[in-house]
């Protein structure tokens, strides 16, 4: 029956050309200080410990007084947009990347702004936005999952599930801490039979198989379970090489760096060049970016990974010409607050908050929206969440309006009622 | 420079647009298009109340509230949703109404909205909800042929013995028959044999593990929370839920009495002890983290998140109605109001989830038990939040720890009688109501404490996840500390809240049931209303109640329900394909009793049932979808069956009944699938191989995928694996081991040219991989 619900729903996508085929989300699990990489406020310093009303929102903590940034900003590349000091390297692609420095989201608290942010609703029960790019447009390699998360550590399932889409649709999660493949990937390697030896094995069980289905009769799911059997017996040798970074030159691999999140965007580049068509990048292992204090000594050990692993990401598409056809975003469930938490800290921000997009048809070198003068609220050129996902859709080929399934007797979207495409960000 | 522009358009020559025109298409029609048409356009499904800004018809219509909603004035109309907007547009809009809307479209007949709500009255009539209309010699078959002859199709012959007792086997237990058993059906050629198999099996406690995991997926069983954070720990006592339903289900409660015990057990008077565990259905429900420092509106709606969940649960999966619709807005389709999903919304507003002892103690001790169990639960969360993050007011925080680890102290004093007789009892108190350690005494200790708390497994402690009845009050006074007020067996009214926005509501919303089905004043005065509502669901809402069970079970004995769209019964969900069966069916469940174990038989023993599953010709090309049932439906078994015939079939399946969860990767975890351990946030890697439903919501029916990654774990895993070895080890000793392989796997001898093959494959490879290519092989895994 989930068949007839699924034949009722949706018409065929993509709705239009479409410019991206691929997308790399690199979420940044805890929510990153936008105060301190991509939203300078000079304020700050002059109001340094006030406690202005305007600052004045509620956010999970009690919080002190306005926190100046301790880094510095300068302006970078052409298009001269300010970028802090942490991020070297993602200010020499700044022309490549659209900053959007006006996102708003709906909970302070962790769980439900993650459950936002990958499915549109605090209710961790929804399909995740992958899974929704799956079922709209189908994989483009059979041999491979189309929704793939690569994460430290054992995921856990809750943001990539496939909801009330078929199951088939949901994230298949990869450990992106370890480097062999067999260990990313349950079931992926027979420790028993090498490739000749499984292979007889396999023939012999689709011997019986054929047997079978010509006593039996002509039947889909029989027919499938042969078809499927081989793609995963192919799916082993692709997904070895995939996922096997040692493919990759030394000189490649220096260049992303080795970090659990540095083998995830280079895996990504893999696995989209290989038509995988949604990878989501945890930086993991916990909610790393979840400074609530010492912000200034986290953040300096944390941003150089982080900052050299996605630029060299961006570099990468761009020279083998994917960047294009594949849209990179870059954020957390939300921001950080410019009041203070335990002196050196700051505390959730749903309120304004940076995100940034490459590639995918969205314009470089831009800076969308503002916050205001202390960088809590976003004020200008909003963008919330639900708009986040409708442009991203768009930028697939989908209109996110008509990306539907209907369910429990109503019609569900990624962006539930909301959402509006940001057509001023696009090519 | 706007005065200009404005001037210039003034003194435009004639013919060209008028001002007010022209702010129209500047202004007011990308306005429109921005903000409005995603929700209200005469191009979508289901514009949101029947709203259509895309016509000059639809604009008009609201003119006169359109100012009041962009301005915010209306708390229960507020447009757009998303944000207000800024005050640049709202002039526009303000400027274009002073001049009287001016609206140069032209509406086409297409664009004329739109569909409206079905009311009341008009609802009573849908089909569903009529009284139950048996036939005067129902049987399954008159209904089942009638159709196929219209259709110009004959059904298919009897399977073979030999399939028979495998489907019986399957069916009711779950596991297959053994070789010899088998046999010995295949050679009872008594007239009275398969009538007496089916009474076998019904009769083993094994019946009750496959049709209890049926109904888990309907009540969406889980033993923790979608997350597992401070304030929603797992459920170590969920299991006890899952036994009972087994049990029940053996011993063929009826379904009327079953449902009545899950949603009230502790209200009927004439209910056991023990089947207090049936609460579990309520009491170990997905519920969401409620971090104390948040406002009241977010705590608010959270919980409002909560009991819009048991809505759900409660009326797709007991009456087949998504009342959950009505939330924001009455039911764009079904005659289903806001003010009765508020009405059911407050029953569950007035229940509180909290453990419970398993042994018998008196009424009072126990709901003093249970709410002590709930209070220092809070307590000890906030005074340890208030201790470890005092945030930038320490002192503040500091004090306030302290007078909740006082009233910690304070509750357990209270409960200190229980020491004598139900030193159990006291004990799990003491361990809740733990005080916060000093500041600086081993914090790391302290944080490792409540990561267990948070991953705790399954536990045999007598105590079950259960509920009892008390309003929640959520109170926001404290600016840092959001806390709640629990009032045992005071219930609690919710107000409708338009737009499900908390901080707008509407008018109040007495508990009661459905007013389509409701055949008089069903107001509830009973506590909750728990038992009330229970019962509105077998009077009331009866024919409803036994069509829907009815055609659940109907699809798992088919593999396709009469009804395709299993939990919605209203205007949205599909008609049934055999109308008068389902109702003749009905009817006669429901005289037999509610009995499942009647339903089961009576469908059995259709000749309908005995079908084989073989395509035909003739079928294939009228009726692809086999709509009209003219062969059983062939498919694949779902993973319980199928990890259990693999058990089974290498001899090492643990056949105990009842129990603890143990993780199914668990080492040596030979335990029948049901019994493993299900997790709503992280679900085990093979049950989501193999389409298990996501237990945060009740599940119609399990999608049955086949894709490589499941084949990945038939080639790969050592699982498979090991039933191999153990399967190469139960025929070490048989003259003929590829014989006496496909007698335990396949439950038959193996052709003239499987033995060929397997013959030379194993002149040259080991014979476990040739048991794992048996049990690899489609026939396993294919519903006989």
């Amino acid at each position: 029956m989930l068949a007839d619900e699924q034949l009722r729903a949706a018409p065929r996508f993509p709705n239009f050309q479409p410019k991206a085929k691929h997308n790399i989300f690199l979420f940044q699990v805890g929510g990153p200080s936008q105060l301190d990489m991509f939203d300078p406020k000079p304020m700050l310093l002059k109001h340094a410990g006030e406690r202005p009303n305007t600052v004045n929102l509620r956010t999970e903590r009690t919080t002190g007084g306005l926190l100046p940034s301790p880094f510095t900003f300068k302006k970078y590349g052409q298009s001269g947009i300010e970028v802090s000091e942490l991020l070297p390297n993602l200010a020499a692609s700044i022309d490549d990347i659209c900053v959007i420095r006006s996102m708003y989201t709906f909970n302070p608290t962790h769980t439900p702004a993650r459950s936002l942010f990958h499915t549109g609703n605090i209710a961790a029960t929804r399909p995740s936005m992958g899974a929704w790019i799956s079922y709209g447009l189908g994989t483009e390699n059979q041999n491979l999952p189309g929704f793939v998360v690569l994460t430290p550590g054992q995921g856990s399932g809750s943001l990539a599930r496939a909801g009330f889409l078929p199951a088939k649709h949901q994230g298949t999660f990869f450990d992106d801490s370890v480097s062999e493949p067999d260990k990313m990937i349950r079931y992926l390697q027979n420790k028993q039979l090498e490739k000749q030896p499984q292979r007889r094995q396999l023939d012999l069980i689709q011997a019986l198989n054929r047997e079978h289905e010509n006593t039996f009769g002509e039947d889909e799911f029989l027919e499938g379970r042969i078809q499927a059997m081989e793609t995963a017996y192919r799916m082993q040798f692709e997904a070895m090489d995939v996922f096997d970074l040692g493919k990759e030159s030394p000189e490649m691999r220096e260049e992303y760096g080795k970090t659990p999140f540095a083998n995830g965007c280079l895996l990504a580049r893999r696995l989209v060049e290989r038509g995988v068509r949604t990878v989501h990048i945890y930086y993991g292992p916990g909610q790393p970016w979840d400074d609530h204090s010492h912000i200034d000594k986290n953040l300096r050990q944390r941003c150089p990974d982080m900052d050299k692993a996605s630029a060299a990401l961006i570099r990468d598409l761009k020279q083998r010409g994917l960047l294009d056809e594949t849209l990179v975003v870059w954020g957390g469930e939300f921001g950080r607050t410019p009041v203070s938490e335990s002196g050196d800290g700051r505390d959730h921000n749903p309120y304004g908050f940076t995100m940034w997009l490459a590639g995918g048809g969205v314009k470089g070198g831009m800076v969308y929206g503002a916050t205001d003068e202390f960088g809590f609220q976003a004020v200008e050129n909003r963008v919330s969440i639900h708009d986040l996902h409708a442009t991203a859709l768009h930028t697939m080929g989908i209109d996110h309006e008509q990306l539907t399934y209907r369910y429990a007797g109503r019609d569900f979207r990624l962006t539930d009622v909301y959402g509006e495409v940001v057509k001023d960000i696009l090519v | 420079m706007k005065v200009w522009v404005l001037f210039a358009a003034l003194v435009a020559p004639l013919g060209a647009q008028s001002p007010g025109v022209e702010l129209f298409e500047k202004e007011i029609r990308p306005l429109l298009v921005n903000k409005c048409y995603g929700c209200h356009s005469s191009k979508l499904k289901t514009p949101m109340g029947g709203l259509a800004l895309d016509t000059k018809s639809g604009t008009q219509r609201v003119t006169g509230k359109l100012l009041g909603a962009v301005r915010y004035n209306d708390p229960q109309l507020r447009m757009p949703p998303t944000g207000r907007l800024p005050d640049t547009q709202i002039a526009a809009f303000e400027k274009w109404i002073a001049l009287g809307a001016p609206d140069p479209r032209q509406d086409t007949a297409a664009a004329a909205p739109v569909t409206k709500a079905m009311d009341v009255e008009t609802g009573r009539k849908w089909w569903a909800f009529q009284p139950l209309r048996g036939a005067p010699k129902g049987s399954i078959d008159s209904f089942i042929l009638a159709k196929l002859k219209e259709n110009k199709l004959k059904p298919s012959p009897v399977v073979d013995r030999r399939t028979l007792v495998q489907r019986a086997y399957l069916d009711l237990t779950g596991l297959r028959p053994s070789y010899e058993e088998t046999e010995a059906f295949v050679a009872d050629r008594a007239p009275g044999a398969y009538a007496h198999l089916i009474e076998r099996l019904l009769a083993s406690p094994h019946y009750g593990e496959r049709w209890g995991r049926y109904w888990l997926d309907v009540a969406r069983y889980g033993e923790d929370n979608p997350t597992s954070e401070a304030t929603n720990p797992p459920y170590p006592f969920a299991w006890r839920y899952r036994d009972w339903v087994i049990e029940a289900v053996n011993q063929d409660v009826p379904y009327d009495r079953f449902v009545k015990l899950q949603l009230a057990a502790d209200m009927m008077p004439d209910a056991k002890h023990l089947d207090l565990r049936a609460l579990g259905y309520l009491g170990a429900a997905p519920i969401y983290h409620k971090d104390a420092r948040l406002s009241k509106e977010v705590i608010e709606t959270l919980y409002t998140d909560d009991w819009d969940e048991r809505v759900d649960t409660v009326s797709r999966g007991l009456l087949g109605l998504t009342v959950a619709c009505a939330r924001c807005h009455d039911h764009k389709f079904d005659p289903i109001l806001t003010k009765d999903y508020y009405s059911l919304a407050g029953v569950f507003a007035s229940t509180v989830a909290a453990p419970r002892p398993l042994n018998e103690v008196d009424p009072e001790t126990e709901t003093r038990f249970a709410w002590a169990a709930q209070r220092l639960f809070f307590l000890s969360y906030v005074a340890n939040l208030m201790r470890n993050e005092p945030g930038s007011k320490p002192e503040e925080a500091a004090a306030k720890s302290e007078r909740y680890a006082e009233e910690v102290d304070k509750v357990k004093e209270g409960m200190a009688f229980l020491k004598a007789d139900h030193p159990e009892m006291y004990a799990y108190l003491d361990q809740i109501g733990k005080r916060p350690r000093a500041p600086g005494a081993a914090p790391v200790a302290a944080a490792a404490g409540g990561q267990q708390r948070r991953r705790a497994g399954p536990s045999d402690a007598p105590f079950i996840n259960a509920v009892f009845d008390a309003g929640l009050w959520v109170d926001g006074s404290d600016a840092d500390l959001t806390t709640i007020e629990v009032k045992p067996g005071v219930a609690r009214d919710l107000h409708i809240l338009p737009h499900a926005n908390v901080s707008a509501p509407g008018a109040l919303a007495p508990r009661q049931f459905l007013t389509v089905l409701s055949k008089a004043d069903t107001t509830f005065h009973q506590g909750s209303g728990r038992l009330e509502l229970a019962n509105r669901i077998f009077s009331d809402a009866g024919p409803l109640t036994a069509r829907v069970i009815v055609n659940r079970v109907w699809a798992w004995h088919f593999g396709k329900p009469l009804v395709a769209t299993a939990s919605d019964f209203g205007t949205q969900g599909e008609k049934p394909t055999h109308p008068e069966l389902l109702d003749d069916l009905s009817a006669r469940f429901v005289a037999n009793g509610w009995s499942l174990k009647w339903l089961h038989r009576e469908i059995m023993l259709s000749a309908a049932y005995r079908q084989a599953s073989h395509p035909r010709e003739d079928g294939t090309r009228i009726d692809p979808t086999n709509r009209l049932l003219w062969r059983m439906n062939p498919r694949r078994l779902d993973i319980e069956a199928y990890r259990d015939s693999l058990l089974a079939a290498s001899g090492d399946l643990d056949q105990t009944v009842y129990g603890l969860s143990v993780d199914l990767d668990a080492a040596e975890n030979n335990r029948r699938t049901v019994y493993g351990r299900v997790s709503r946030g992280r679900l085990n890697t093979v049950l989501a191989l193999y389409d298990f439903p996501d237990a945060t919501m009740t599940s119609p029916a399990r999608d049955l995928t086949t894709t490589p990654l499941q084949q990945l774990f038939v080639m790969n895993s050592q699982f498979i694996q090991d039933r191999a070895v153990a399967l190469v080890k139960i025929v070490e000793n048989e003259p003929d081991k590829i014989r006496a392989m496909y007698h335990r796997v396949l439950l038959r001898d193996p052709t003239p040219k499987e033995i060929d093959l397997g013959a030379s494959y194993v002149n040259g490879s080991a014979l476990a991989e040739y048991a794992q290519a048996i049990l690899s092989t489609n026939e396993v895994i294919f519903w006989p």
